[in-house]
């Protein structure tokens, strides 16, 4: 095996060890024992993605596994997101109040199914089939669906049910794509749906594109483009804090990755143009429903959902687009999303202990009453609007450039309208939440708030760093790597 | 396969129909020792006697957890659905129509099958759409990938006994998933009723 086959297999392997120690640790050990085992995976997440990044055009391309670029950026986030997810998970679990799960195992189960999640979302971008990653995608689901109902309250159970039912059916869609597209190939087994197979597989073009628009289509419900968003505002609202972040800033962009991947592995044969012209429209589609929502008061959480569906449509502008350009603003988009996004979402334990109304309402002058809060609140939100110097503004211009770049300027133009909406949509929530007339008169002690501040603390220069990180980008040998895909 | 085609088909508009979920569950078995008995029937190699038992394995499995929930929760009359079941059944037939003109050939053995399969999704489509109890949802994503797994088995070559395994295990999770799902939902509302949950929304 080489040294890349040996990481991707400790990246796999290790959360599983949180799982057995969810079954085995003594209880008052548990959360210390699953930190450390959440470290141990991150750094083996963080070591493979570096070897990936660091060396762009070596490729490993195997049946089951498969190390590039793309992947390794994936893994880098997916481990950095969980690690952070495991740090607040103890806050979570010592403020929450009833459980889908009896009293006692509750934690147990909350830890055993945050790293049965985690293993399978770190599979996803590592899968070396279309096949296997729509095994790792739908396990995700099974595992996060008792995730986001874990707290038991109605509306977490709606939300999780909704969920489960509205994915599994897309992805048995996305399925029927899959197996429209081994019929088109005769058959041949497993090797027909590799990534490096599939681009030279000889295919009907009118079979292929229909297999695409399947498979894309039902992808699209588990990514939560527009419009079979629905279930996406109440998961990330009603799953536990660190089980939201992992959703928004890991789970959507490595499913985006499967149909990023699908889209170079059969441009090919359908044409850059329709492969890449489909992706464009989910986008646009998913940014003009998402900017309504971005502009009327809503809850912290779900304020964060609707931009997912924002950012998710972004991103995939930016790999319909598919350029150097774009595609350096896609990378720059995916890694400050996350930041922004879980710092967000871990913020959100201590504004609800803050202000307990922030669970169903929007919420005005955290800054006032809890400046630290605040801050985080702000910086999240700032870096999600796009304010400079967020790399998501320099990931955007970079996105609406790359469209000009590859002449698709209508789509480019109107991506830009509706950016521009989003971003004064996002201000406004900005400006309100942090420095503005505070709601509510029982505003209590903001719970959970330390680890929130540290992650902070590392946030911000991790933000400014991908802003500088994108000045140089779109010319080097990672984006190159990501523009050859795996053909 | 033509006349297996088209048992599966009438046992998916009876799922569509029926009003008591433990004749529905006993449908989607029947559809499941259906699929089994085809890929046994096609050929009599290693990979199609074990996708076979697979097929086998999963249909009983899915069908006691199934029957086990409808025991731990009996309702005293069932779930209303939302749509009269006639109506339901003219928007499977209806949808399965324009699928099945929609679509450009699939490319598997068989004309029937690749009906089939497109009817069996938009079966389950409707009956996850239409109906308001939550063990007919989860029916609803188990009749289409009952007609998936007919779609695999009528792949013209080979197909990777590995991934057909795999996704019988993970509707295996699904299944197990909503189960907890669905005796929860049971326990607070006194019925397997997602109406009671869309009545939460407030906005």
């Amino acid at each position: 095996m080489t040294t890349r086959e040996w990481l991707a297999t400790a990246v796999l392997v290790t959360p599983l060890a949180g799982i057995v120690a969810a079954a085995v640790a003594p209880h008052a050990l548990l959360s210390r024992v699953e930190i450390v085992i959440s470290c141990l995976s991150a750094i083996a997440a963080a070591a493979l993605a570096v070897v990936a990044l660091a060396e762009p055009a070596h490729r490993e391309l195997g049946r089951w596994i498969v190390v590039d670029p793309a992947g390794g950026l994936l893994i880098g986030v997916i481990g950095a997101v969980g690690l952070a997810s495991a740090l607040v998970s103890p806050q979570f679990l010592t403020a929450r109040r009833g459980s889908l799960f009896r009293a006692d195992r509750a934690d147990r189960i909350y830890w055993a199914t945050l790293f049965a999640f985690w293993a399978v979302l770190l599979a996803v971008p590592l899968a070396g089939n279309l096949g296997a990653a729509w095994l790792a995608i739908e396990a995700t689901t099974a595992a996060s669906a008792l995730l986001v109902g874990f707290s038991g309250r109605p509306r977490a159970l709606e939300a999780g049910w909704k969920y489960l039912i509205l994915t599994s059916l897309g992805l048995g869609v996305a399925l029927l794509g899959i197996l429209v597209l081994q019929a088109a190939a005769g058959g041949g087994g497993l090797e027909t749906l590799t990534w490096r197979g599939l681009p030279h597989a000889s295919l009907d073009r009118e079979t292929t594109v229909v297999a695409y628009v399947l498979l894309l289509a039902g992808l699209a419900a588990k990514i939560g483009w527009a419009p079979v968003h629905n279930w996406l505002p109440d998961a990330h609202s009603e799953a536990p804090a660190p089980v939201s972040a992992l959703l928004s800033a890991a789970l959507l962009p490595a499913v985006l990755l499967v149909a990023w991947r699908s889209q170079q592995a059969l441009a090919p044969t359908i044409g850059e143009g329709t492969a890449g012209g489909v992706l464009v429209g989910f986008g646009l589609v998913s940014l003009g429903v998402a900017v309504p929502f971005l502009w009327r008061a809503q809850a912290w959480k779900r304020l964060l959902a609707y931009s997912s569906l924002e950012h998710m449509g972004v991103i995939a502008l930016g790999i319909g687009f598919g350029g150097p350009l774009a595609l350096a603003g896609v990378a720059i988009h995916i890694a400050g999303h996350a930041v922004a996004k879980a710092l967000g979402f871990y913020a959100a334990t201590p504004l609800l202990a803050h202000d307990p109304r922030a669970a169903g309402h929007s919420v005005g002058g955290i800054g006032r009453t809890e400046p630290t809060l605040g801050a985080s609140l702000g910086i999240s939100l700032g870096a999600l609007a796009g304010l400079p110097p967020s790399p998501l503004f320099v990931s955007e211009v970079l996105i609406v450039a790359g469209g000009f770049q590859v002449g698709r300027p209508w789509a480019a133009s109107a991506a830009a309208i509706l950016l521009a909406l989003g971003f004064l949509g996002l201000a406004h929530a900005l400006i309100d939440t942090v420095i503005g007339r505070p709601r509510g008169r029982d505003r209590h002690p903001a719970l959970g708030l330390r680890p929130v501040a540290a992650l902070t603390a590392v946030a911000v220069p991790l933000l400014l760093a991908l802003t500088a990180a994108a000045l140089w980008l779109p010319d080097s040998a990672i984006v190159q790597g990501l523009v050859r895909g795996l053909g | 396969m033509n006349g297996i085609a088209f048992a599966l088909v009438a046992l998916g508009i009876g799922v569509v129909v029926v009003r008591r979920r433990s004749i529905a569950v006993g449908l989607v078995t029947a559809q499941a020792l259906l699929l089994a008995a085809a890929a046994f029937g096609e050929e009599t190699s290693f990979d199609a006697a074990v996708a076979a038992a697979a097929l086998v394995l999963r249909g009983v499995v899915l069908a006691t957890l199934f029957l086990f929930l409808v025991r731990r929760t009996r309702e005293t009359r069932p779930v209303r659905a939302g749509v009269a079941p006639l109506a339901r059944a003219a928007a499977a037939v209806g949808l399965a129509l324009t699928l099945i003109w929609l679509m450009p050939p699939l490319g598997l053995d068989s004309e029937a099958a690749e009906r089939a399969t497109l009817t069996l999704v938009a079966i389950g489509l409707v009956t996850a759409a239409t109906r308001r109890a939550t063990l007919f949802q989860v029916l609803g994503i188990v009749l289409v990938e009952n007609g998936l797994a007919l779609a695999a088995l009528s792949l013209p070559g080979t197909s990777s006994l590995a991934i057909e395994i795999g996704v019988a295990v993970d509707l295996l999770l699904i299944a197990l998933v909503a189960g907890v799902f669905h005796e929860r939902i049971f326990a607070e509302f006194g019925a397997g009723d997602t109406a009671a949950l869309r009545s939460l929304r407030d906005n």
